[in-house]
């Protein structure tokens, strides 16, 4: 297993959930990571994790959609650290909305967190990656992008959105040796799940919808993420990998 | 570590050149005991003798994969030596590019015994081992052909796709034994299967063709195969990995 030690890794959301996962695990092999999250506390505690670890963090505070910041302290960070080699754009949020109930803010929210956020945080640090010759994408999708859900249509057009954005990218950085991929989990236990109304009883559900029968735990989502951001892969890019149990298993 | 495998036992078909052997190399350099199964005595043996030099434990079985007893005995073979079977790389395969009118029956049959048979039997005998053990690995090699087709080759494309059907099937009998089951779809490698076929001219001009502008090392693919052999990836089944340098990207 390859280490990332001297490679300066960036989890947009990282404050909590899988997004804390990210930051953990990359720190653990060795990269220095820039935890962005718009929640400032998770974010630093997240920082605290690593740092305590023995691992190296710093925090941007900041709204992922709020593309002037990102910009801004995605640039402070790459002068500062002297590089970004990988870019997990994991931020999200969650919805289990019926179509009717979806009002246009809702919807340009959803847009503007993962699709937006996502393309813009990755405009900002492949300048460097191209300079290097050398880069890490990953974007966070979900098993609802790939096969959708009978609610939350906004997340899962976001969440198809970012693997039309993967394919594309893919192709469009190969010159530069930047691999761009996407994870699209299945289950997870997360915050985002915990919060959903009575979760406890429909878990029970839930999880006999799973082949492997249970959910997974962030660091599961990580390892897979790791994988993908290290040379293990690199000749890996334009490809998705679905960690979902079982659950979601598509044509080709 | 979760790529360690120290206690695993695997058995890799097809392992005494190319994919198998690199991949024979990286399990058990990451600790586990290997199986090198393969047809050519010279190939295994080649494979054996580093093997030997770094102190593994591993077992060679020479025989022919498309027959189903040489299958069991295969694991019967393991299972006398190790008393447990964790991870099964279906890796055997043989390549010729051929036009369809070109594909005599005999042909014909031998590409899908190897393939398909080799695969179905081999995993087969190793199931009742893999119920038994904590982390069932089946891993099967098809191809990024399978995906996206080709011009020539059909039989062996056919044998490739049908691969991914028992991946797909096998993910879902398995999971309650919490066996999970990948299939790897493998771009360009340069194994000696492939420079015999094409030679280094025929190569560099596909190198052209791909969006990374390269092929890989087989110990490329080797490296996906021991992350989907490890616990890292105990919650991803069914699914089809391909490193192929951004040439084909399908769709969900």
């Amino acid at each position: 297993m390859s280490s990332f030690e001297g490679r300066v890794a960036v989890i947009t959301g990282g404050g909590r959930g899988m997004g804390r996962a990210h930051a953990c695990r990359l720190a653990s092999r060795g990269a220095s990571v820039v935890v962005q999250d718009i929640l400032e506390a998770e974010a630093y505690e997240t920082v605290r994790m690593v740092r305590d670890a023995g691992g190296e963090a710093q925090a941007i505070v900041c709204d992922v959609t709020d593309i002037r910041s990102v910009r801004a302290e995605l640039a402070a960070m790459e002068r500062r650290l002297g590089r970004l080699d990988i870019l997990v754009n994991n931020a999200g949020i969650g919805g289990e909305a019926p179509l009717e109930e979806i009002s246009e803010q809702e919807f340009d929210r959803m847009f503007a967190v993962h699709v937006k956020g996502s393309f813009f945080a990755t405009q900002a640090v492949v300048p460097g990656m191209k300079v290097r010759r050398a880069g890490k994408i990953i974007n966070i999708s979900s098993i609802w992008g790939m096969v959708g859900h009978h609610a939350a249509s906004d997340y899962c057009g976001a969440k198809a959105a970012l693997l039309g954005l993967t394919r594309a990218w893919a192709r469009e950085l190969a010159p530069w040796n930047i691999h761009v991929n996407a994870v699209a989990p299945g289950g997870v236990i997360t915050e985002m799940v915990l919060q959903q109304p009575n979760i406890e009883s429909r878990m029970a559900e839930k999880i006999k919808l799973v082949p492997l029968g249970r959910y997974a735990d962030p660091s599961e989502i990580a390892e897979t993420v790791a994988f993908l951001a290290s040379s293990e892969a690199d000749f890996i890019t334009g490809q998705v990998i679905s960690p979902n149990g079982g659950q979601t298993i598509v044509g080709i | 570590m979760t790529h360690d495998l120290h206690g695993r036992i695997a058995i890799i078909t097809g392992a005494g050149s190319g994919i198998g052997q690199a991949t024979a190399w990286l399990l058990a350099e990451r600790g586990a005991a290997v199986l090198v199964q393969d047809i050519d005595p010279d190939g295994a043996a080649a494979t054996a003798a580093r093997l030997d030099r770094q102190g593994c434990d591993f077992l060679v079985v020479v025989c022919d994969i498309a027959d189903p007893q040489a299958d069991r005995r295969i694991v019967e073979t393991a299972l006398d030596r190790w008393g447990a079977l964790d991870v099964v790389v279906n890796n055997a395969g043989i390549g010729i590019d051929r036009s369809i009118e070109d594909i005599d029956e005999t042909a014909f049959d031998r590409m899908l015994a190897v393939h398909v048979k080799g695969t179905f039997f081999t995993t087969q005998a190793a199931v009742p081992a893999l119920k038994q053990s904590r982390h069932g690995r089946v891993i099967n090699t098809s191809s990024r052909w399978a995906l996206a087709g080709h011009d020539r080759a059909s039989d062996y494309v056919a044998a490739k796709a049908a691969i991914l059907g028992l991946t797909k099937a096998w993910a879902r009998e398995l999971a309650p034994h919490r066996i999970t089951v990948n299939a790897i779809a493998p771009g360009g490698v340069k194994t000696a299967m492939v420079r015999h076929n094409l030679g280094e001219t025929g190569i560099a001009a596909e190198e052209k063709l791909v969006p990374l502008g390269r092929w890989c090392d087989p110990s490329e693919i080797a490296a996906t195969t021991a992350f989907l052999a490890s616990d890292a990836a105990a919650f991803i089944t069914g699914q089809v990995v391909s490193p192929n340098g951004g040439k084909t990207m399908v769709g969900f």
